[in-house]
């Protein structure tokens, strides 16, 4: 198999993750699954067991992974999150948040770059959220989180085209319908307003295709990312609003 | 406007721009310096009277229970200004830090500040406190050290949250600095050559801090614009 044949996507077994390794897998793609959990025995992608949270489960993830290599596509996808009061949530939460969120795909992308493991011509997608536009109230710590990948992916792209040849991404997808989303929306909140998450795979898989620097998949994440952009502090009012006052409970 | 006597912690006060704030802060209010130093390294650098807890925030969740200790201890109860100043970073070639650089700089920087901002609430909120992020210019992304660029963008989103969140209770606001004349640049591993000479005094940058604090506005950027038109002159006063 051609080293360009081979993708990675972490997070996979289920939401969005799930929707990358299966739409790799059918263009014809070895695809490594990374997750914390089983993806089932009907999933057509290889799994590895890893916690991201664990910083010495990632370095030996980064050394199985540059033997599985070179990747034609990278994903770095997983997330958590962690909604209700920001002094409400205990710190356990936020330090294994960040861990996952920000820390572990950063380690990841420098060790298999570092590694050679890094298919040239490839794509490099992380996976950030649309919250990167605005002010997350409810969500303060996963706002940081998504912000500082969001900002890692646009700090490499430049030098990772330069040394590599490979296309960074950044995907900034809105409310999805996954279960995560679910977990985390405040009561009576409208799940059919959500994206599917197939939809949204698709548009981002096309978006790092193009070798798009930014990627909102569909028109209401691109119209919500330019109203953000233009006013900032009322969009973080209506977050709020619509948000943060409605929260019910805190769930981490 | 500087009328009562403040009580205000500073992380990363002995060096760079955190040691020119605490300098210009030390005789007018009570101040917490907390830094990753041996107090017998770190109290000779201090100003008189000001206390110092040994708290590297390599390790967010010890250094955030050592601040919170050195704060009872010293029998504070509310908590004026919060400001989070230390940081870190490594310059490195073609964009790749290795993992401890990584984790060390997201420890230090983006980890610390939320465990510390979220222990601390309940001492701001009595005080009607302001906690302060100190970000970076490199906030919006920087190839050159891309840990750390990310870093100050999450100060960047977390500021923006909370000071939604926590509106009528805590002011929150984020700073921006520019390039500034400190030892940050070699710790880091970088020489940024002739360059370093038009960068902006420390204590002119802390001027300018301060002048921001004492304001509470937010995002702040504080950077050539505000020093060539002589701001760092008449900053406010905390």
């Amino acid at each position: 198999m051609s080293a360009a044949r081979r993708a990675l996507v972490t997070g996979a077994s289920a939401g969005l993750g799930r929707a990358f390794a299966e739409q790799l897998a059918a263009g014809g793609y070895a695809v490594t699954g990374i997750d914390r959990d089983a993806p089932g025995a009907d999933a057509p992608f290889d799994h590895l067991r890893c916690d991201l949270a664990d910083p010495g489960a990632v370095d030996t993830l980064v050394g199985d992974l540059a033997g599985r290599g070179p990747f034609g596509w990278i994903v770095l996808n997983a997330g958590i999150s962690a909604t209700g009061p920001f002094e409400a949530i205990p710190p356990e939460a936020y330090a294994r948040l960040l861990a996952v969120n920000t820390e572990a795909p950063m380690v990841l992308c420098a060790g298999l770059a570092a590694a050679g493991a890094l298919a040239p011509g490839g794509r490099l997608v992380f996976v950030s959220s649309l919250s990167h536009f605005t002010g997350y109230p409810g969500a303060a710590s996963y706002g940081a989180s998504k912000d500082a990948l969001a900002v890692y992916a646009k700090s490499v792209r430049a030098p990772f085209k330069k040394a590599y040849g490979v296309s960074v991404s950044v995907a900034c997808p809105g409310p999805l319908r996954t279960d995560h989303a679910a977990r985390h929306a405040p009561e009576g909140a409208d799940a059919a307003k959500r994206m599917p998450p197939d939809e949204a795979a698709r548009r981002i898989l096309a978006g790092a295709q193009k070798g798009r620097a930014m990627i909102t998949p569909g028109a209401g994440a691109t119209i919500f990312a330019l109203i953000s952009r233009l006013a900032p502090g009322p969009v973080t009012s209506a977050m709020k609003r619509i948000i943060y006052d409605k929260l019910d409970r805190s769930v981490f | 406007m500087a009328e009562a006597r403040r009580r205000i912690v500073v992380t990363g006060g002995t060096s760079g721009i955190g040691l020119e704030l605490v300098r210009r802060l030390a005789d007018r209010h009570d101040i917490l310096v907390a830094g990753r130093r041996a107090d017998t390294d770190a109290l000779p650098v201090l100003p008189e009277g000001v206390r110092y807890v040994h708290a590297p925030l390599t390790d967010p969740e010890a250094a955030t229970q050592a601040i919170a200790e050195a704060m009872l201890k010293a029998g504070w109860v509310k908590l004026d200004n919060l400001v989070l100043n230390a940081g870190t970073g490594f310059a490195v070639e073609g964009g790749i830090e290795s993992a401890a650089q990584i984790r060390e700089t997201l420890a230090v920087n983006l980890t610390a500040s939320v465990l510390l901002a979220r222990a601390l609430f309940p001492w701001l909120e009595k005080a009607g406190g302001t906690l302060t992020l100190v970000g970076s210019v490199a906030h919006t992304g920087q190839g050159l050290f891309p840990a750390y660029a990310a870093s100050k963008a999450g100060l960047h989103g977390l500021a923006r949250a909370l000071r939604a969140e926590w509106s009528g209770r805590v002011a929150v606001q984020i700073v921006h600095p520019g390039p500034t004349r400190t030892e940050m640049h070699a710790k880091a591993g970088h020489d940024p050559g002739r360059l370093r000479d038009i960068f902006i005094p420390a204590d002119r940058m802390a001027a300018m801090l301060e002048g921001a604090i004492a304001a509470r506005r937010s995002p702040v950027t504080l950077s050539f614009g505000r020093y060539w038109t002589g701001r760092a002159a008449w900053s406010g006063k905390l």
